[in-house]
């Protein structure tokens, strides 16, 4: 296989403070309201703790983009060296169909540019060798970036449960899945 | 919930006019009588086209970019749908400028056969796996059937006396069909995944359903079944049904995103 970066994230650590995304809002000063990165908490019918547990998402970088093949004016590509899949805004026209075509709903709407934009996955910062603002900003070391062609965590998880399933698109992310919270009872003690 | 007006113009008038130069290709080689005021049916296509293809601008936040949309022919649906219309909207309008007696054999089947495939082509644009309602062969069915439905109805207009019968009997199918189809699709749906499910309860939920089932296609069925011939007043409420049913598809798409951290 050949390199391919994806996001790795660690829902056994995450605390949910939201750090990463205004790490990416940090960055690249995204509109009032556009979020390329997002915390979503899971449902309770996944997680039925008191406790909550989180996913952190951003763009999936997939083997097979939507995207890219949705894009009547060719505004995507994916990066041979590593995989990362890049939207060449200035080619953009608009027409909001990778938006509207995207399962993770990772393109967003730039209203004031009225063109779409989405995670690039820092790929400046790692052509200078640097980590993704999210990958670094994380304070638990709960979102970090490995090489799929060299991945082999074999507790991570490629569909867990609150992430939809779409095995043609092939996103390259990866999950640890939530710890179920001990319960600490008066026997316990 | 975003109501995409432009596309809704762009996609009902496109498969209306679609719908009536098929109709009118098929009217003129089969069956015998006079053709009716052809030149001006094909001039209404291709007016009304022409109208779909500049509401189609609006939707775009670059309108000037819209002929960059040829570099995707390749995987891009929607370069193909835009290509497909543009072309398609010459060859009407050549077919309507070069009519003498009636429209060029070759350029009929040409518009009808091309008319055909843009339809495709938008079902295809309009069925993303984003959409789990619309992954499927629904967009392209529900495009059909409106070219199925406004052709014959429009049509009816420009006819002859001799050809209206034939009219009123595809109108009656087309609306039948209609029926069946958009009453069914929310139900499957019901019964499919979460955001699927949610499409479905979004529609059946909607008075704007409801509305576009009795007034857009029930109604018009059951005047047809009594009348056997189109009223004139009938091909604006089923243009109206239309719109509203488009209106809805564009209302309604719920997408996956919507539930990311939820059961799927
Ligand atoms: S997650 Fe969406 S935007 Fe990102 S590469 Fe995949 S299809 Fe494209
Ligand atoms: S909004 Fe821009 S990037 Fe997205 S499909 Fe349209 S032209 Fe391509």
């Amino acid at each position: 296989m050949t390199k391919q970066y994806a996001f790795f994230v660690d829902a056994k650590r995450c605390i949910g403070c939201f750090t990463c995304a205004m790490a990416c809002k940090n960055q690249y000063h995204q509109e009032p309201g556009v979020h390329w990165r997002q915390v979503y908490p899971l449902n309770e019918e996944i997680y039925p703790h008191r406790e909550r547990a989180f996913y952190s998402l951003a763009c999936n970088h997939c083997e097979n983009p939507t995207c890219a093949n949705v894009c009547p004016v060719k505004a995507y590509y994916k990066r041979e060296e590593d995989g990362v899949v890049v939207h060449e805004q200035d080619k953009c026209i608009g027409c909001g169909n990778c938006i509207r075509s995207c399962p993770y709903g990772a393109p967003r709407y730039n209203p004031v540019l009225k063109k779409a934009e989405k995670c690039s996955f820092c790929y400046q910062r790692l052509d200078a060798g640097l980590k993704p603002a999210c990958v670094q900003s994380c304070p638990v070391e709960a979102l970090q970036i490995v090489d799929l062609a060299e991945f082999d965590n074999p507790n991570a998880v490629q569909y867990p449960a609150g992430f939809p399933r779409f095995t043609k698109l092939n996103p390259s992310v990866r999950f640890i899945l939530p710890e179920q919270p001990r319960m600490v009872t008066r026997s316990d003690v | 919930m975003s109501m995409e007006l432009p596309l809704v113009v762009f996609t009902v008038s496109a498969q209306a006019a679609i719908g009536l130069v098929a109709i009118s290709t098929v009217r003129q080689f089969a069956g015998h009588g006079p053709l009716g005021k052809i030149r001006q049916e094909w001039l209404f296509a291709a007016a009304v086209l022409a109208i779909g293809l500049l509401a189609s601008l609006f939707h775009l936040g670059h309108p000037l970019g819209a002929p960059t949309v040829l570099n995707h022919l390749g995987t891009a649906w929607l370069s193909a749908e835009a290509v497909g219309a543009g072309v398609l909207l010459a060859v009407v309008a050549v077919a309507a400028f070069t009519i003498k007696g009636g429209v060029n054999k070759a350029l009929g089947i040409i518009a009808a056969v091309l008319g055909l495939l843009v339809v495709y082509f938008m079902g295809m644009t309009y069925s993303p796996p984003s959409f789990p309602a619309y992954n499927n062969v629904l967009p392209f069915a529900f495009f059909l059937l409106t070219a199925a439905i406004l052709g014959p109805a429009l049509a009816s207009y420009f006819a002859s006396q001799e050809k209206q019968a034939m009219l009123a009997r595809w109108l009656t199918g087309a609306l039948l069909v209609g029926l069946v189809v958009h009453l069914l699709a929310p139900c499957i749906w019901l019964s499919g995944g979460t955001v699927m499910r949610e499409t479905g309860m979004a529609f059946v939920a909607s008075p704007l359903y409801w509305a576009r089932i009795v007034l857009g296609l029930a109604l018009p069925l059951a005047v047809m079944v009594r009348m056997k011939s189109i009223p004139v007043w009938l091909p604006v409420l089923l243009v109206a049904g239309e719109l509203a049913g488009r209106l809805l598809f564009f209302m309604y798409s719920i997408h996956t995103a919507s539930n990311l951290g939820g059961i799927y």
